[in-house]
């Protein structure tokens, strides 16, 4: 071969690069990806028509709108539009490729299935990252905009760009947590959407479980992230707060764990495409 | 099993219940090998495992002494074009060629450089940076043969490569696999179209219901198949003269005129026997002799014994 023997860390960092690098490109900019870009136009039309319906004497005083984007993030950003767009990405990274038959190219090529399974994993998270992270930023500037000058204010102060970057790492460790769990998902079944709304079920009901098992969800850690406390409802169970350090941690554990697995799926992994 | 030889040692695969290949034992020295069986046989399933797109239900394969369960080093030496007609979406010829090398480590500039010689060399440097969504089925032949040389391997694995070409396509590709295999590589390459195995072959792996039936050179595995009398044609210009002499040797057990009065063929159950005694009757005869020929030393004969209609025969 001419070129081309660097072996281990340098080589596997440069393999890694290549496979993220055509993930980003097919998750952000081919067709694969519209199912997000509908995703997350949702939450933008939502600030828009709030927006537009607002009345008068809400418009003058943006007292309120820290709350309800705080809840609009938490019940509809986190839970259903980083939940679903990273199901959608994810269970693509290898589901896909199998399902247009081309994933035996990769396992034809000299990239140990661990480094084929980061490669991919990273390039889902950057996508996702970008593509969710920019829609929480213009979702919550369309919070504030129609605010005016209050708003704007309340936006650029320290604590409001404090705030927007609270969110935006909230979502980018939503999108790794839930990425390696899609990941996983599209490794071992068939039809990842099963587990994917079983999964969803048990987020929902996270804040009515009691605490040890609300540790077994991701929500849970995401929720001790988000910059402003938002009620869960009268019947949920209240739990002791996680310092944000823990959830981080626990976040980047569950994230690095289940990729992990999918790591080791993918070394027996086989090529029966007419079993699929 | 050694670091120069490809070994399939007793390697069964089942899907389920259902049968891939069953313990399967040969070893491929270099050149080019045909490997032969009908559809469903077990080719395609043989070619995955010793790649490692699929896994041995029991048994061991080596590919010049690499497992294929370690990919990393495996596809340094191996390159492999399979089946699937499918791509990966969007590419061009040229992006889908530089991935790949890349993957191997080769900077842009190399990929890059490369890219151009490969496409060249498979004749796809006008389309390279057109879609292969758009390529007919001869140029998608072409484009994954060239990803599976682009690293210049040491063993080729080719499943039915050949499919899609037009006639002038097939001869420049057959040149090619030649010309590999010249240099001291391992080309394995599956066709059902046996005529193009035997023109291409130094040896053949016969595959049948998932077991090697035969393996070696064209002339061994003929040479094993006592069961069917040698087939013989001798063109000349006196055949019956030859025909009526020659079916007097107590193990030629047919002597049949052919092709026009212009030659005879001749079947013997001792080809060991039979040719000094044929030089001898050429000689005292005086008939002047054009060729003498194997009728039946070929993968489609051969295969047809085995596998075909004559099947069982050996």
């Amino acid at each position: 071969m001419t070129g081309g023997n660097s072996h281990g860390w340098p080589l596997w960092r440069r393999q890694i690069t290549v496979l993220a690098v055509q993930e980003i490109g097919r998750s952000v900019f081919s067709r694969r990806a519209l199912p997000v870009y509908l995703l997350a136009a949702m939450p933008i039309a939502l600030a828009l028509l709030r927006s537009i319906f607002m009345s008068e004497s809400e418009r003058a005083h943006p007292t309120h709108t820290t709350t309800e984007f705080a809840q609009v993030f938490h019940f509809f950003l986190l839970r259903f539009i980083v939940f679903f767009s990273a199901a959608v990405l994810f269970v693509k990274l290898f589901r896909g490729e199998i399902l247009e038959r081309s994933l035996h190219y990769h396992l034809l090529a000299p990239v140990r299935r661990e480094v084929l399974a980061v490669g991919k994993y990273l390039g889902g998270v950057v996508a996702s990252a970008s593509i969710l992270g920019a829609t929480v930023v213009v979702t919550i500037v369309l919070f504030y905009l129609p605010h005016g000058r209050a708003g704007l204010s309340a936006l650029t102060s320290a604590s409001g760009l404090a705030e927007v970057a609270a969110y935006v790492a909230t979502t980018v460790l939503a999108c790794a947590a839930y990425g390696s769990l899609f990941l996983l998902a599209g490794l071992f079944f068939k039809n990842p959407m099963v587990p994917a709304v079983l999964f969803l079920g048990w987020e929902v009901l996270t804040p009515f479980l009691p605490g040890f098992l609300k540790v077994l969800s991701v929500v849970h850690y995401l929720g001790s992230l988000e910059p402003v406390p938002i009620s869960q409802g009268p019947f949920a169970l209240l739990a002791q707060p996680i310092p944000e350090w823990l959830a981080v941690a626990a976040l980047v554990a569950i994230s690095g764990g289940l990729l992990a697995i999918g790591a080791w799926k993918t070394r027996g992994l086989e090529v029966t495409y007419s079993a699929e | 099993m050694t670091a120069g030889t490809i070994s399939v040692s007793n390697v069964s695969k089942f899907y389920g219940e259902v049968l891939g290949v069953n313990r399967v034992t040969v070893d491929i020295q270099p050149g080019l090998t045909g490997l032969v069986g009908p559809n469903g046989s077990g080719k395609s399933t043989l070619m995955h495992l010793l790649c490692g797109l699929l896994r041995p239900t029991r048994g061991s394969i080596s590919v010049l002494g690499v497992s294929p369960d370690q990919p990393e080093e495996l596809f340094r030496t191996v390159g492999y074009c399979t089946q699937y007609d499918s791509f990966p979406n969007g590419s061009t010829g040229s992006s889908f060629l530089n991935h790949t090398l890349a993957l191997h480590g080769l900077d842009r500039a190399q990929a890059d450089r490369r890219t151009r010689e490969i496409l060249d060399r498979v004749g796809l440097t006008e389309a390279g940076n057109r879609r292969i969504a758009g390529y007919s089925k001869g140029m998608r032949q072409r484009i994954k043969l060239a990803q599976a040389i682009c690293h210049d391997p040491q063993v080729l694995i080719l499943d039915e490569p050949l499919n899609g070409l037009d006639p002038m396509g097939r001869a420049e590709m057959i040149d090619l696999f030649k010309e590999l295999a010249r240099g001291g590589r391992h080309v394995i390459v599956s066709s059902h179209i046996l005529h193009e195995v035997d023109l291409i072959s130094d040896g053949v792996i016969m595959i049948h219901g998932g077991s090697v039936v035969a393996e070696g050179s064209i002339r061994a595995v003929r040479g094993e198949i006592t069961a069917q009398p040698l087939q013989i044609l001798v063109r000349c210009d006196q055949p019956h003269a030859i025909a009526a002499r020659a079916f007097a040797m107590p193990h030629v057990v047919e002597a049949r005129i052919v092709d026009g009065a212009t030659g005879v063929l001749l079947r013997t159950t001792n080809a060991a026997a039979f040719f000094p005694e044929l030089g001898r009757l050429i000689l005292s005869s005086g008939v002047e002799v054009e060729t003498v020929t194997p009728a039946d030393e070929s993968v489609h004969a051969v295969y047809d014994y085995l596998i075909g209609e004559g099947g069982g025969g050996r």
